[in-house]
């Protein structure tokens, strides 16, 4: 049996008087790929950041390989996380270094790796993410799709064990999506990593998903495979995978636009 | 029920407060303890250098030059007007600049050039997800963006301080001799008068403090960024006020105790 090696128990978090998620318990088990999804706004990158430690939570723990994350000392932590990488919503990449740079920024930060061992995993990762010929290229230079290939290959640098991606399809054409999605679950096949995904696109998330997730109203629905996730019997799930107009979640969402408007006259 | 929301409605902002201050000193604190912790970034911290002092250097010198004839200029028209001559002008002039005017607008100028150019890089940083990114990767954000900017700020204090220092006394010394005629060797006789090295080196500690707040602000202001080109004004903005005000509270204290010492 996988052991897990993220676990999320009771977690809350809030910004201020601002409630993100409540009372979320989530077990990753070694090998993994959970797909969230869920409407706009309502927490499912919050809830990718809490899994990679980024933010803490208000209540509750995250526990990584059997440790409570926030109860480790700074340095502890890092050593946690270059276990793990992250493909960030806006690919996150260093402006001011070039994409062969970028890849071998953290090999060179954080391992004692020769140069020559590292130019050679730069060329490799490179060339697993078709951009061999853009090494020398700065991230402004080269394409939105290009660009996640990049943020992909510097998450993987470090051969983490497992991979948060932050909606790795986001204003790509079909086709390249389709191609990301494709090169991100045969990443996952080869190294045998756990992958946590965020996408709103329902077809890559049954593409990409051994379970799926749903983030709604600051709740966690597990939805399951993506079979079971299609017969999922909450409305809300219904609703959200069909993308149907009428339903709960756009219920939720006037209800919420006309509290912010009453709250505002009320301002 | 009112009361309650009275009370929070005043609550928030002290525990705001409290939060800002405690991330401030916890920034502080880490930023000096990960200064000695090895291997240290030499080569980002000349890098730093270079930005920060090297390329400051012109325009600390340039406008300490106007501050060194104002500093002459004025001193002569007080102090004819009190005791109806200048005799005192070279002395007292030689103490104002190496006790107050060397070290202060040296540090308020770096502040608007450098700390501003530091809380907007990091505040680019932290919108584009750039820090999260560092810790994703194992990279302590302190330790690779603030501890060389603040080592390099802290020695470039020193180092400007005492350049701005010197050229400020050569321009004073020039225009005490063009405009109120006092010989150079005049001028040196009256500072050796009035100036003692404890002078000089209470002016370097001032240097070597202003420099150290000017990147803990700046990173402090840029760490806590809004989204947006706004926010990264507003973190501009904020981090040259706060550092600004911080130097000058700064000063009075350090001046305050150092009167003790004399």
């Amino acid at each position: 049996m996988a052991s897990p090696v993220l676990e999320l128990k009771s977690v809350s978090l809030s910004f201020g008087e601002n409630k993100i998620l409540s009372d979320v318990s989530l077990v990753i088990n070694q090998g993994d790929v959970l797909v969230l999804m869920g409407p706009s706004g309502h927490g499912k990158s919050c809830l990718l950041k809490l899994l990679a430690g980024l933010l803490a939570p208000t209540r509750g723990e995250l526990i990584v390989e059997g440790h409570n994350f926030f109860s480790l000392t700074e340095i502890e932590r890092d050593v946690l996380r270059r276990k793990m990488g992250m493909l960030f919503q806006k690919n996150a990449l260093f402006d001011s270094l070039t994409s062969a740079e970028n890849i071998g920024f953290p090999l060179n930060e954080t391992t004692t790796l020769s140069n020559i061992e590292i130019e050679k995993r730069i060329s490799r990762f490179l060339t697993a993410v078709g951009l061999a010929e853009a090494r020398d290229r700065y991230p402004d230079e080269i394409s939105g799709g290009m660009q996640k290939r990049l943020g992909i290959a510097r998450a993987l640098a470090l051969d983490p064990q497992i991979i948060f991606y932050d909606d790795p399809t986001a204003g790509l054409d079909p086709i390249t999506s389709r191609k990301i999605m494709e090169l991100i679950i045969s990443l996952a096949r080869e190294q045998g990593t756990t992958v946590v995904a965020v996408t709103n696109d329902m077809n890559r998330a049954y593409q990409l998903g051994h379970k799926l997730a749903m983030v709604v109203d600051g709740e966690l629905i597990v939805t399951g495979t993506p079979e079971e996730t299609k017969q999922h019997k909450d409305p809300r799930v219904h609703q959200f995978i069909r993308g149907d107009l009428k339903g709960p979640l756009t219920a939720m969402l006037e209800s919420a636009d006309q509290n912010h408007d009453s709250g505002a006259r009320h301002d | 029920m009112i009361f309650e929301a009275q009370a929070a409605r005043i609550g928030r902002p002290i525990e705001e407060s409290y939060r800002a201050t405690r991330e401030f000193v916890s920034l502080f604190a880490q930023a000096i303890i990960q200064s000695f912790v090895p291997p240290y970034r030499v080569k980002d911290i000349f890098k730093q250098l270079s930005f920060m002092a090297a390329e400051s250097a012109p325009v600390v010198i340039f406008c300490l030059c106007f501050a060194a004839v104002v500093t002459i200029i004025e001193s002569s028209f007080h102090m004819k007007l009190i005791i109806q001559n200048d005799s005192l002008v070279p002395g007292f002039a030689a103490l104002l600049i190496i006790r107050e005017l060397g070290a202060v607008v040296t540090a308020l100028l770096v502040t608007s050039r450098v700390g501003a150019g530091i809380a907007a890089e990091v505040g680019s940083m932290q919108i584009t997800e750039q820090i999260d990114a560092l810790k994703m990767l194992g990279i302590n954000p302190v330790r690779f963006l603030v501890v060389p900017r603040f080592v390099a700020s802290l020695l470039g204090g020193v180092l400007l301080t005492i350049i701005a220092n010197c050229v400020c006394l050569y321009v004073a010394m020039l225009v005490s001799e063009v405009k109120l005629g006092y010989t150079p060797g005049s001028f040196i006789m009256a500072m050796r008068a009035f100036v003692h090295f404890k002078d000089m080196f209470f002016a370097t500690i001032k240097g070597a403090c202003f420099g150290a707040v000017i990147p803990i602000f700046s990173c402090y202001f840029g760490f806590r960024c809004k989204s947006g080109a706004e926010g990264v004004g507003l973190a501009t903005t904020n981090s040259v006020v706060a550092t600004s005000v911080a130097i000058i509270i700064i000063d009075f204290v350090l001046s305050w105790v150092f009167s003790y010492l004399y």
